[in-house]
């Protein structure tokens, strides 16, 4: 069965939430899914622009004013 | 009118800009600081002006110090910083960025999350903030605008700025995540 990680990276500037995102879905097997949470807005653009690159599903929700849930799910 | 789901406001004001039109904007608009205030774009330098003239404000002085004995800094910190195009346009970059993210319905006064953010802050903030005073620039006044007017200096600060940011980067991920 495949499995769903939150990573909280709230408070947290870049590159830290973008590393720690790269690390977690090496941990992960395919079909897994990681929601990163991010209230920094540079992390708005460059996890889903690796994630993307990388060839996985990215999904990019707006939760509160600042604050967003990226959902990558490992291709 | 749903503001929110209006195209140009999306596209101008909610989604990020590509990195072309910033180069370009940024570009542009260092031309314009160039012509209107004599002085290459610089940001940290400015910070310097503030601490002296708040030096100043609790009775210190400045006037003898390496850095602030020349004529042109004097004559700087006396005219005050009404006058100093410098703080006016950081102000305006702090205005206008927050203006920025309002417009994009996404400020947020963020928790600080542990200590050991506090203490890579302070550190880091202190390092580069004595490294541009030493190095008489920052990556804006020393490598940007150093580039700009096409000085070699601008490309020696460049490789041991990137230099620095491989250790910081080292250290980032070993004792700060």
């Amino acid at each position: 069965m495949s499995q769903e990680v939150t990573l909280d990276c709230l408070g947290e500037a870049c590159p830290i939430p973008l590393v720690k995102a790269q690390n977690k879905l090496k941990e992960l097997a395919s079909g897994d899914v990681i929601i990163v949470q991010i209230d920094h807005s540079c992390a708005l653009k460059n996890l889903p622009e690796w994630a993307r690159k990388d060839g996985h599903n990215v999904e990019i929700e707006e939760v509160d004013d600042g604050e967003w849930e990226i959902i990558i799910e490992k291709a | 009118m749903d503001i929110k789901n209006n195209k140009f406001y999306k596209k101008w004001f909610k989604s990020g800009w590509t990195y072309i039109t910033g180069a370009i904007l940024l570009s542009l608009f260092q031309i314009v600081t160039l012509a209107a205030t004599g002085n290459p774009w610089g940001v940290s330098g400015v910070f310097a002006n503030w601490g002296a003239w708040l030096y100043r404000a609790v009775g210190g002085s400045v006037d003898s110090w390496y850095y602030f004995a020349n004529k042109g800094a004097q004559a700087t910190l006396n005219a005050g910083i009404l006058h100093h195009a410098g703080s006016m346009r950081n102000l305006g970059i702090i205005f206008g960025a927050l203006l920025a993210a309002l417009a994009a319905s996404g400020f947020k006064i963020k928790k600080l999350k542990s200590k050991k953010q506090i203490v890579a802050a302070v550190l880091g903030g202190f390092l580069m903030g004595y490294g541009a005073r030493i190095g008489f620039g920052c990556n804006i006044g020393a490598l940007y605008s150093g580039i700009c007017s096409l000085s070699v200096s601008g490309w020696v600060f460049a490789v041991f700025l990137f230099c620095g940011a491989v250790v910081g980067s080292k250290m980032l991920t070993k004792y700060f995540m």
